[in-house]
């Protein structure tokens, strides 16, 4: 067989096998639609990271994945259970609304603070603001996205 | 705060990685496919004259750039699968002899691949223009009468002015300009149907009248489907265009059922088909003399098969990996093996000189472009844009479907292009606009739907004109 022959048949081939990568490439770009799809499901709204713990209950640096509705306290059947020493059975709920997050006291013997100021009345809150419960400070994080969502 | 920097961002000029990522793809896959082209026709290692394929690219590039200065937050998978079935086209054009189309512009005189990269520009213009600019689709939802209007005009005109091309009525002719107004006409089809089902869902899928044994939507909402129905007769007996009603009917099917959810709808709509096929079939030569072609083509080879006789021929010899693009036999030595190879049967010339891989990696594009905009339709934030996004997905690709089915002898042949790559400007123009509608609805920046109105029309009618009487009271006192 001639060289040019060869050639042109190598050159034929490598755009089919372009067309195929291509392809290739779309097809990856959808399973990873799919795979992030999934993923959104059971992606929780928010987490709340422990940043100051005296008692070591919750432990520093541990993260709470939340829902809609988390409420904060020292009872067992919290969401969030901050077992401090000045922290009240049901001592707070933190909510998902619309689109924003809000801090609400549930009547505490020692009160709730936002970023160091008493919550009265629910108050409006946003990423990587500071909660304190009882001697418990915990900040508000965004959700991990997951890689490559776009 | 967080909020408002948030909405600030979503401004800006966002880089779409994705889509550049997949672009660069097309841009290899096509560039190889030109060098191909180039040494098959010169006989040694050439490049050809890059020219066209460097504007082409270009104008992919241009239409990426526009859409990430803009900041478009919409799916990036579109385009780049648009793009590849836009470039396979241009490398086919280039390949068929220039001859076959030659339009004068003053003293420049364009062949075909020149004009095709011309329409090429004007599609990415267009899908571009509508992505970009599209930020609310209340003037699409508010007239969707006045698009149905618009439609039957359109349709009205074609059925008095038009001229005949291959014995379908369906070319009309403004001066110098010649278009295909059946392709504009289903974009228009599609956002009348989007508005009327989306506006009359409920309705639709309640069964209050009752025939026999049938139990049907209430009448005045049955009306305009048995129109739609008749307007699909209407088009074959008069336009004699069986591709353009096919595809109108089979899309106002499918998203009839979308809307109301019912199989019921779908069994009905084929069973009105089968019924308007047999009769079109026993009384209409036209009609019969297609589905005759299609049982046995080689009765009449060197006749009224002659078109499809060919394109078996040339799929035949394609095989698994295809001749080469440019070894082909669609045209030699100046004169064309396949009539119309540049429009109707693009499919043929490809899966020759592709072979049947290449056959398959179109059909795949076609897929992935359904997943995408049915994808877009299933994120969509209300039932207009649902529909609208389903319609425009499906009127692409039932129309690929329905002409790939016929070059390849499975179906009547009925003619009609395939999206983004057959030859010609009407075609390529409405597909822009529905590439851009497309990418536009999977935008979400688009505006907010209006709040859904839970009151009837008629309620409506009467709070406006109690409204009305109200004002004028206070006017008198």
């Amino acid at each position: 067989m001639d060289p040019l022959g060869v050639s042109l048949w190598i050159i034929r081939l490598a755009f089919l096998a372009a067309l195929y990568g291509f392809l290739y490439l779309v097809l990856r770009a959808l399973w990873r639609d799919l795979r992030a799809n999934l993923r959104g499901v059971d992606r929780p709204l928010g987490r709340l990271r422990v940043v100051a713990s005296p008692d070591g209950t919750p432990p520093e640096g541990s993260v709470f994945a939340l829902d809609a509705i988390n409420t904060l306290g020292r009872d067992v059947n919290n969401t969030v259970v901050v077992d401090d020493g000045f922290a009240s059975g049901r001592h707070a709920v933190l909510t998902f609304r619309g689109r924003a997050w809000y801090l609400e006291d549930l009547g505490s013997t020692n009160g709730t603070w936002l970023n160091g100021e008493r919550v009265v009345s629910p108050m409006l809150l946003g990423w990587s603001d500071e909660v304190q419960v009882g001697r418990v400070r915990l900040r508000l994080d965004r959700p991990d996205l997951p890689p490559a969502t776009q | 705060m967080t909020g408002l920097a948030e909405t600030a961002d979503r401004r800006g000029p966002r880089f779409r990685r994705r889509e550049a990522l997949l672009l660069g793809g097309v841009a290899g896959a096509i560039t190889c496919g030109w060098v191909s082209l180039a040494s098959t026709v010169a006989g040694q290692p050439s490049m050809g004259d890059p020219l066209l394929l460097l504007a082409f690219l270009g104008m992919l590039g241009a239409a990426h750039a526009v859409l990430s200065l803009a900041g478009s937050r919409s799916d990036e998978v579109l385009l780049p699968v648009a793009g590849l079935l836009m470039g396979l086209s241009l490398l086919m054009m280039v390949r068929l002899p220039q001859g076959l189309v030659v339009q004068d512009f003053g003293p420049l005189e364009l062949g075909l691949a020149p004009l095709q990269l011309i329409w090429i520009g004007v599609s990415l213009t267009a899908a571009t223009v509508v992505a970009v600019a599209l930020r609310s689709d209340l003037w699409l939802r508010s007239y969707k009468y006045t698009w149905a209007a618009a439609g039957i005009a359109l349709l009205l005109l074609v059925f008095a002015f038009g001229e005949e091309t291959n014995g379908a009525r369906l070319t009309l002719r403004v001066g110098p300009v010649a278009g295909q107004p059946s392709e504009l006409l289903k974009i228009l089809l599609v956002v009348f149907l989007a508005g009327y089902l989306a506006d009359n869902r409920a309705l639709l899928a309640g069964r209050a009248t009752r025939l026999g044994p049938l139990r049907l939507p209430p009448l005045p909402y049955l009306l305009p489907m048995l129109a739609m129905w008749g307007i699909a007769l209407a088009i074959v007996v008069v336009q004699r265009d069986l591709g353009a009603a096919l595809l109108f009917y089979a899309v106002f099917v499918v998203l009839l059922w979308v809307a109301t959810q019912r199989l019921g709808d779908l069994a009905m709509g084929v069973l009105l088909f089968v019924v308007g096929a047999v009769v079109l079939y026993a009384f209409f030569p036209h009609v019969r003399g297609r589905v005759e072609i299609w049982l046995d083509p080689f009765a009449t080879a060197q006749g009224a098969g002659f078109q499809i006789v060919r394109g078996l021929y040339a799929l035949g010899r394609g095989g698994v990996l295809g001749t080469g693009l440019g070894a082909g036999l669609p045209g030699v030595d100046g004169h064309l093996s396949i009539p119309a190879v540049h429009t109707d049967f693009v499919f043929d010339a490809l899966a020759e000189e592709l072979g049947l891989a290449g056959a398959l990696v179109i059909l795949a594009l076609y897929v992935v472009l359904a997943q995408r905009g049915l994808r877009i339709a299933s994120a969509a934030r209300d039932d207009f844009r649902a529909l609208l996004a389903a319609g425009a997905t499906l009127v692409v690709v039932v129309q690929a479907a329905i002409i790939v089915a016929g070059d390849a002898r499975l179906i009547p042949l009925t003619g009609i292009t395939l999206p983004f790559v057959s030859y010609g400007g009407s075609s390529l123009l409405a597909n822009g606009i529905v590439l851009g509608l497309l990418l536009s609805l999977g935008d979400t920046r688009l505006a907010a739907p209006p709040p859904p109105q839970a009151i009837g029309r008629r309620e409506r009618l009467r709070d406006a004109a109690g409204a009305v009487a109200g004002r004028a009271e206070r006017v008198i006192s």
